[in-house]
């Protein structure tokens, strides 16, 4: 004890001075993590506080340059008038049904062909992967036309086939990238489940159905809120195959209330007096989205350490 | 009939992929094949799609006729080349700042990927038609004309670009955030150790182990990254090919053309992406069979 005090060391056997050094250098390591994670955080919520805050305003409010973020009064009518001139019901319904079905097809067919390039060989396996991979890179602008003569040809425009038939056959939207997401995950689980299953006599459908399936949760929850973000999101397709107004998503929707807008206003100049209703609507746009990763947030963020994305 | 062990595997493995053979044959090949024809030939909508050969008319169109096609081109590759390693640097720190082990960080992951939920095109589009999104709005100096002052013309065109796009291009890099965290807690605790015990200081462990073993996912958020710019609507050929195909005068033709022109781009920078990566990717172990 004696002999720590007098040479100034701690418990440890370090001088005090490096301890605290290190502390120190600790703190300030710390203190520079959050700092930048709070500077990182404020960009990506900048646009979205932007956006619920000026919806609420009332025009004079958001010409004021006296008033910043906080309205000086909450204004309803902004979400009011966006939600019946974009007749939100109708297109919630329409999006709602999109989404539903794709992304349902999406994650049967996506699992089912995951699960077979992970786990049997077969001939060509190797070479039907990377047309898997192809079909990645190749831009929907590349075969949108004669995807649109096709669908025409089988009388699918307003209909909503174009998304839901494709999902269910393992493509639509980025389907080969939630292939790849699946082939991944049964890529790392162990093979004595299966093996144990097969030699009690169960058939491989039935396999991937009652023991893989429900071991490959954390894929399926990431598969599914981004599928569903995706189609939900989704405008350039609608846009080539739905025709009517009555079959137009919600993003359908917000674009059409900004043009009318503009005809109405003319043009630039008129733009900003109608910025508070547009915020409305796009506000109208992202809220299902948002509060269903709100609930699925905290799974979220742990499957995804979960299903081993990369590998 | 009775088949071997590994010939029931064979037609096993291959009704399990059966749904997505389907979808390829129909939905990506047949589309495929069907616009190389359509790309040389001229389409007359009214007599219900029938294709006359042009020859490489569309494609002579596309270059030397069509005043707008080239310029748009040439800002989508300008735009990509540039945006790629801002997206990757800028996914990769702030995924290590979120691999730290310290309070709080579940909150960070939370808000950093929410780009991904809410990025509806449209609607991100509108937000950043209002500045709302610029470099003038988070740092509140007039940033161009300093630019100017300092930068020769044509260099500082490209830099004011990228920083009214900033928080723009910030707001594309929520998936390779999560792939870079995923990334992160896939290398071993071990080598670390081992590292810091052979008496590596942090600056050249992130060089010699960090960035070595996560080079597959850098190739993989790198052709991601591509393939996203490339599609997402707020790169102007996309809008320039739907008005092309879809609004008034319907050049389906033309617009297959130009789809493909678009394609081959992406297909030569993705293979010199790959091809380079042989240099730099470091596959651990085995390599799967």
């Amino acid at each position: 004890m004696e002999y720590r005090e007098k040479h100034r060391l701690s418990t440890s056997g370090i001088p005090w001075t490096l301890v605290i050094l290190r502390k120190v250098q600790r703190y300030f390591f710390l203190g520079l993590v959050y700092l930048l994670l709070i500077d990182i955080a404020f960009a990506f919520l900048l646009p979205v506080i932007y956006m619920a805050s000026s919806s609420l305003m009332t025009v004079q409010d958001f010409l004021d340059p006296g008033v910043y973020w906080i309205p000086r009064a909450v204004y309803w009518d902004n979400i009011i008038l966006a939600y019946q001139s974009m007749n939100y019901l109708v297109g919630l319904k329409n999006s709602a049904t999109i989404v539903l079905f794709a992304t349902l097809g999406q994650i049967i067919s996506c699992s089912l062909a995951g699960y077979g390039f992970a786990r049997f060989r077969f001939p060509g396996r190797d070479f039907l992967f990377m047309l898997v991979l192809f079909t990645f890179i190749v831009p929907p602008q590349t075969i949108i036309v004669p995807l649109f003569i096709l669908y025409r040809q089988l009388g699918w425009i307003d209909t909503f086939m174009p998304f839901t038939v494709p999902a269910f056959l393992a493509h639509g939207l980025r389907g080969s990238l939630l292939v790849l997401i699946f082939r991944q995950f049964f890529k790392r689980q162990p093979y004595e489940l299966e093996e144990a299953a097969y030699i009690d006599g169960c058939s491989p459908l039935r396999t991937y159905a009652q023991i893989m399936l429900p071991l490959a949760r954390p894929a399926l929850l990431v598969v599914f809120l981004f599928s569903l973000v995706w189609h939900w999101n989704d405008y350039y397709e609608p846009m080539m195959y739905l025709m009517k107004p009555q079959n137009f998503t919600v993003p359908l929707r917000l674009q059409i209330l900004q043009q009318g807008l503009q005809e109405i206003t003319g043009g630039a100049a008129g733009e900003i007096f109608n910025e508070p209703l547009v915020m409305a609507a796009c506000f109208l746009v992202v809220i299902p989205p948002l509060v269903l990763y709100l609930f699925a947030q905290r799974f979220f963020v742990e499957s995804i350490d979960r299903t081993g994305l990369v590998d | 009939m009775r088949l071997t062990l590994r010939q029931r595997q064979s037609v096993n493995g291959f009704l399990f992929i059966l749904p997505w053979l389907i979808g390829f044959l129909v939905f990506v090949a047949r589309p495929f094949a069907h616009s190389i024809r359509l790309a040389f030939s001229k389409v007359d909508m009214m007599a219900g799609f029938k294709l006359s050969y042009v020859g490489l008319a569309n494609f002579n169109e596309a270059f030397f006729i069509d005043e707008r096609f080239v310029p748009i081109l040439v800002t989508v590759i300008q735009r990509n080349l540039v945006d790629v390693p801002i997206i990757l640097t800028f996914a990769l720190f702030t995924a290590f700042l979120v691999h730290q082990k310290i309070r709080g960080v579940t909150i960070f992951r939370a808000i950093f990927f929410l780009p991904v939920v809410i990025a509806s095109g449209l609607v991100v589009e509108r937000l950043f038609q209002q500045q709302v999104g610029s470099i003038e709005a988070v740092v509140g100096l007039d940033v161009p004309t300093l630019v100017y002052m300092y930068l020769p013309a044509q260099f500082a065109d490209i830099v004011i670009d990228v920083m009214t796009r900033l928080t723009l291009i910030l707001w594309r890099s929520g998936i390779q955030i999560l792939l870079f965290i995923a990334g992160f807690q896939g290398i071993s605790g071990t080598l670390y150790e081992a590292a810091r015990i052979d008496g590596a200081t942090d600056w050249e462990i992130f060089w010699k182990i960090t960035l070595p073993m996560l080079s597959p996912i850098i190739i993989v958020n790198t052709i991601y990254t591509i393939v996203d710019g490339f599609t997402d609507i707020f790169n102007p050929m996309v809008n320039f090919l739907r008005t092309v195909a879809f609004s008034g005068s319907f050049r389906l033709g033309y617009a297959a053309a130009l789809g493909w022109i678009y394609f081959i781009l992406i297909f030569i920078l993705i293979g010199a992406v790959f091809i380079s990566s042989r240099k730099w990717v470091y596959y651990g172990g085995e390599r799967e069979g």
